[in-house]
């Protein structure tokens, strides 16, 4: 049933068959599979479409750099888009679906631009769709449509993701043989070490191979070297685990897939986890990616990467095709050759280099394989499977014309235009990338961060000095921590390859690349070799602007698999040497990670703190929906009956002005101020005269930036010569504790003065209304409350009901009040005394809606509403707060020309002219209605409410020059309605003369 | 005060509304410290004779090296180069609050009765460490992060002081009022895999 499976070998578990759906399509595979492995298996050659021609793709390589199968993964909400089969672990009845072509990736109707493949060259997008400029809302839609990879599910996720932060003497990323050499030398040194590796077990490309080390065989080495791993405390393994990120002073990002790998109905659990790690030193192990070469039509399904080929021979049992050609230009192939003939397919090998390679090509002739040095492959025959390819003999002249070519028969061509280390952490890192003129490759330079990398990521191919390089760079990490280890002697392992690479990229054709069959350079974006000349030819000569340009190096896979041919292929048209054209930024992360595990917990209601105060639960129990203000929540009303907002709020600010209201109001922020020097520390900061307030007094106090604008308010209490109490905005209180800090421990650190925060020890009830006084007393209170022996604007400590309490006289709806300063652990219990002493008065909490309609009534200005950080003092007709008597913050910013400018906007009142309409908050006034785009505008409206004692709406407004044009008309400019007249009136709309708090 | 009034730490209801029957050997107990008072003091550790006056109410050293505790009858956590704070049981804070506040008249010092506005949850058990990672940047590592060692830093979006009590080890979590309620919930969700369990001092 698996038709390209070989009968022995591989690390699958053939008593274990998985069946799964590709397209609907029921299949079958073995535990150990991946999905690509499993597909190859099966015989399956198209995985996909291209992005914009539309031409069947198959699977090309093995790992990361698999740029055509992306598959979405799963079913409904679980499902994931975009993930590469080739590392997808094969699990019973998992579901995967092709992502591009339509009906299918067999059948695509879209294949058709293929024919036209000459309109969609570089630059395709920018030239076509931008004419007429109206229509790209319908060219968006179909742009979207055809592009992409995949669809995100619709449901909600449910699964859990979680973060995990970790520390670590030695961070090892890759567990091939130079990753596990240098874990197990650290570990055993005795430092603390992460080794995380992409796969579902550890080795890298040690996997399955033929190699032995020391007396061991290739697995038998990698499994005795985890468990040495396993039996150290100090070393955490994290298989399934990409290193995605590397940030700086070495901390780097991990997302582990902990059940993905597992049926769904056996998945428990975190899914998905992010570590955030923080490394003293990091091991840069992730192997290198193989190359592909630049030939006409390399992209057909049955093109491989070599590396692949021999990967899926040797350690899935799956022999992607029976006659198969080679074609390289270097030596590493010649194993795939190898491997191949060993799998019983009839091997060719097309070597580019006239001397062929080492000693290599001597085991390949053993092995029966015949050979063609100095030969390339021009072309390949066949479009939806490869059938054949053209080889012609090649000098090295690179731009050599093709005379005359042979065809052979073939159904696989293994391609290796040799290896780029994955040099991707080390540059994101910071570290420099040199180019290596003998290996053909960049190598990683100079680290900036405390790195090295080892083994193949580091530019070295043979095992031997993989390992080697492991061993060292783990012990120079494990001693740069301060652990000493031990010599460890370096395993006998089989030479490496002798013959270097030939420079070999765009691979001579017949014809010029523009007239020739494309040749592919990015797979996943359809980028070619003729693209990049087109590029060039237009003018863009730098990478970053001709890899926007092409798309080149775009999409899931980075430009993994082509980048750098693409960049020499550039370098050819530029006439420059590669390392003159440099590479492209690399950036996280580097395979594609899911916005799960970068949500991780911070989902729902744990997306941000909700800062509830001490009587939250009241609140909710009565039915009061919430509002954010900052993070905190606080009761909006408090509906009666079915009540909406304006019934409610209208109900409630009657009941403060007529009878008693209560507030919770705890999430004032709340400052304890003392020491000698805090009547001078407040004098600088606040407007008013500080010094002057006698103990037991309060006052409202604004401060301001150093621009003069104002930055906070609210009411401060004198507690003692050298104590006083501030409280800020609810929004604002952390904001000017940290201002204050600041300009205490920065600028003037000879005052003494501490400053403490009580925002959450005290909780603060606000009772409210004619008949609060007697309220109080009935509670039980041990001080005079009378007019006389609690005079407004004072404070007393107090025992009330019982409980020791800080009372406040001060006001913030212009009736009689006091505000209750209690302990927060005693809050709820103070609330529901006064609510049960209030029954009689009609008691009714209100919150944060009614307080603003109190407060504006008033003509009370709210920071950061009726304010916006260019708002003055003087602007809001506070010039009876701003002492004339001494310096603060800000004063000399009032005198600034603009700042005394008489047509400055300045609050006012307004009264609509129907008396009926209240004004949206933000509407913008005008002077003529009618006056020709753009109206001038002369302000806006900051505060707007209707008003239920007044029988009318009132707002409060920015006008410029406002301050003397009482009584004149202005108008209000609403969307879809003709702009209303309204009139200029005093900010204060009730009790204008402040009776009634002072009663 | 009168000696009748009952605390409340907020969590109450959060803890009634926990599942029965927690298991008998949570990877984590959670322990919420309503009991504990919460005495922030301030002043000058060098020269003013702030430290001699308050080690004299306190009868205990109070810690001048950074980021760490001194156990005795009360607890005391380093905070900053003046900042400190003393956790203690509710029914003695107020009247050691008025104490420290006598001794420290006439120095540069300040001394808060904080305790409505903090709660103290000490973390039990072999998974503490794995949970407390999840949402907390430092290294608690034993090496690293040893007993009597205390820290302010973020556990999820919150900010705590962290100390290390002993070394079964129990943490103790120090968090501000408003944001418990998100602590908790957090706990709850992020050690629902290591079963974390929640009980009232």
């Amino acid at each position: 049933m698996q038709p390209q499976r070989l009968p022995a070998g591989g690390r699958i578990d053939r008593s274990k068959p998985i069946s799964f759906r590709f397209d609907g399509r029921k299949l079958e595979g073995y535990a150990g599979d991946t999905l690509a492995s499993a597909l190859l298996a099966n015989g399956v050659s198209i995985v996909g479409r291209s992005f914009k021609l539309r031409r069947p793709r198959g699977i090309v390589g093995s790992g990361a750099e698999e740029p055509n199968a992306i598959m979405q993964i799963g079913k409904g909400a679980h499902a994931q888009p975009n993930l590469r089969a080739t590392q997808v672990e094969l699990y019973n009845g998992l579901v995967a679906r092709t992502t591009k072509g339509w009906p299918g990736a067999r059948f695509d109707i879209g294949a058709i631009n293929d024919l036209f493949g000459k309109v969609f060259s570089a630059g395709f997008y920018y030239k076509t769709f931008m004419r007429p400029k109206s229509w790209w809302r319908l060219y968006e839609r179909i742009i979207r449509a055809s592009a992409g990879f995949g669809r995100a599910p619709t449901e909600k996720d449910p699964d859990r993701y979680e973060h995990r932060n970790a520390h670590c003497d030695v961070l090892v990323a890759g567990g091939g043989p130079a990753g596990l050499a240098a874990a197990l030398v650290a570990g055993q040194a005795g430092a603390r070490v992460i080794l995380a590796d992409a796969q579902n077990e550890f080795g890298g490309s040690l996997l399955g191979t033929k190699h032995s080390i020391g007396d061991a065989r290739a697995d038998e080495w990698i499994a005795r070297t985890v468990e040495q791993l396993a039996a150290l405390d100090n070393v955490t393994l994290l298989p399934r685990s990409t290193v995605f990120g590397y940030y700086d002073h070495n901390f780097l990002a991990i997302a582990e897939r902990c059940t993905d790998h597992l049926p769904e109905e056996e998945r428990t659990g975190v899914r998905q986890r992010l570590w955030r790690v923080r490394a003293k030193q990091v091991v840069l192990a992730q192997g290198a990616f193989e190359r592909p070469l630049a030939f006409c039509n390399n992209d057909r399904p049955g093109v491989m990467l070599a590396s692949a080929v021999s990967r899926y021979i040797r350690r899935y049992a799956v022999r992607p095709g029976k006659r198969a050609v080679v074609f390289t230009n270097n030596d590493s192939a010649y194993e795939t050759a190898i491997d191949l003939a060993e799998a019983g397919a009839a091997v060719v090998i097309v070597d580019s280099r006239m001397g062929g390679a080492g000693s290599v090509a001597e085991r390949a002739a053993n092995a029966g394989i015949s050979m063609l040095t100095g030969h390339i492959v021009t072309d390949v025959v066949g479009r939806r499977r490869v059938r054949g390819v053209r080889v012609a003999g090649w000098s090295g002249n690179p731009s050599y014309l093709v005379e005359s070519s042979i065809r052979i028969e073939c159904d696989l061509l293994a391609m290796s235009g040799g290896w780029s280390p994955a040099v991707h952490l080390h540059s994101q890192a910071g570290g420099s990338n040199e180019w290596d003129t003998d290996r053909l490759c960049f190598v990683p330079g100079a680290a900036t961060q405390a790195n090295v990398s080892a083994g193949a990521c580091n530019g070295m191919w043979s095992l031997r000095d993989c390992l080697r390089e492991g061993m060292e760079s783990g012990r120079a990490a494990a001693s740069r921590c301060g652990f000493d280890a031990a010599d460890v002697d370096l395993p006998t392992t089989r030479q490496g390859h002798d013959n270097p690479p030939q420079p070999l990229w765009r691979v001579p054709a017949d014809a010029e690349p523009e007239r020739c069959p494309k040749q592919f350079l990015d797979f996943q974006n359809d980028t070619s070799v003729a693209d990049i000349r087109l590029a060039v030819r237009e003018g863009y000569r730098n990478v970053e602007h001709v890899k926007r340009y092409t798309a080149l190096g775009f999409g899931t896979d980075q430009g993994k698999l082509g980048n750098i041919i693409g960049m020499a292929v550039l370098a050819e048209c530029l006439g420059k040497s590669i390392p003159e054209v440099g590479t492209t930024t690399f950036r996280p992360a580097f395979t594609p990670v899911s916005f799960g595990v970068g949500a991780g917990e911070n989902v729902g209601d744990l997306y941000d703190p909700v800062r509830k105060t001490a009587i939250h639960e009241w609140h909710v129990a009565a039915g009061a929906p919430m509002e954010n203000v900052g993070q905190w929540h606080r009761p909006w009303y408090f509906p009666r009956d079915g009540e909406d907002l304006h019934a409610a709020v209208a109900r409630e600010c009657l009941a403060a002005r007529q009878s008693l209201g209560i507030m919770d109001a705890s999430t004032l922020g709340k400052i304890d101020a003392r020491g000698r020097d805090v009547v001078e520390f407040l004098e600088r900061v606040y407007t008013h005269n500080v010094g002057k307030m006698k103990v037991g007094r309060c006052a409202y106090g604004i401060m301001l930036g150093e621009d003069g604008m104002v930055l906070d308010d609210g009411v401060m209490a004198r507690l003692g010569e050298e104590h006083f109490y501030l409280t800020t905005t609810t929004g604002g209180a952390a904001n000017v504790l940290a201002w204050l800090e600041s300009w205490l421990q920065t600028e003037w650190p000879e005052l003494e003065v501490f400053l403490t925060s009580l925002t959450d020890h005290f909780s603060t009830i606000a009772v409210v209304g004619p008949n609060s006084r007697k309220v109080l007393e009935k509670v039980g209170c041990s001080i005079d409350l009378g007019k006389d022996g609690f005079p407004f604007m004072t404070v007393k400590e107090a025992e009330l009901g019982g409980y020791p309490v800080q009372l406040f006289r001060v006001s913030f709806s212009g009736e009689l009040a006091f505000e209750i300063n209690i302990d927060s652990g005693y809050a709820l219990a103070m609330w529901e005394t006064v609510m049960a002493a209030g029954e009689e008065y009609g008691i009714t909490p209100y919150g944060t809606e009614s307080m603003h309609v109190l407060r504006a009534e008033k003509g009370f200005v709210i920071v950061g509403q009726d304010t916006d950080g260019s708002v003055t003092p003087v602007d809001l007709g506070m010039n009876w707060l701003l002492s004339k008597d001494k310096d603060y913050l800000g004063k000399r910013s009032l005198a600034r020309p603009d700042c005394v400018r008489s047509d400055r906007k300045q609050l006012v009142g307004l009264l609509s002219s129907d008396n009926s309409t209240v004004l949206p908050e933000g509407t913008q006034l005008v002077e003529v209605p009618d006056a020709p785009v753009p109206v001038p505008m002369c302000g806006h409206v900051t505060s707007s409410y209707m008003s239920a004692c007044l029988g009318h709406p009132i707002a409060l407004a920015l006008v410029a020059g406002g301050r003397v044009r009482k009584g004149e008309t202005v108008y209000a400019a609403m969307p879809g309605r003709e702009p209303l007249p309204v009139t200029i009136a005093a900010p204060v709309f009730y009790d204008p003369k402040g009776e009634r708090q002072h009663v | 005060m009168s000696e009748s009034l009952v605390r409340r730490h907020g969590l109450e209801s959060l803890l009634a509304g926990m599942p029965g029957s927690p298991s008998a050997d949570p990877g984590v107990s959670v322990t919420i410290r309503g009991d504990l008072g919460h005495i922030n003091v301030r002043g000058n550790a060098e020269g003013t004779g702030f430290v001699k006056s308050v080690e004299q109410v306190l009868g205990q050293a109070l810690p001048i090296r950074p980021n760490t505790v001194s156990a005795g009858q009360h607890q005391v956590f380093w905070l900053g180069p003046d900042e400190w704070l003393v956790a203690t049981p509710s029914g003695v804070a107020a009247e050691l609050a008025g104490r420290l506040k006598h001794a420290s008249t006439g120095i540069h010092a300040s001394v808060n009765d904080i305790s409505g506005g903090q709660i103290a949850l000490m973390l039990q058990g072999p998974k503490c460490r794995d949970l407390l990672a999840r949402g907390c940047t430092l290294d608690l590592h034993p090496g690293v992060f040893a007993v009597g060692d205390c820290a302010q830093s973020g556990l999820a979006k919150a900010n705590v002081v962290l100390a290390l009590v002993d070394d079964k080890p129990t943490f103790m979590v120090v968090v501000r009022r408003s944001f418990s309620d998100y602590l908790y919930r957090w706990l709850a969700h992020a050690g629902s895999d290591d079963g974390v369990t929640f009980r009232d001092a």
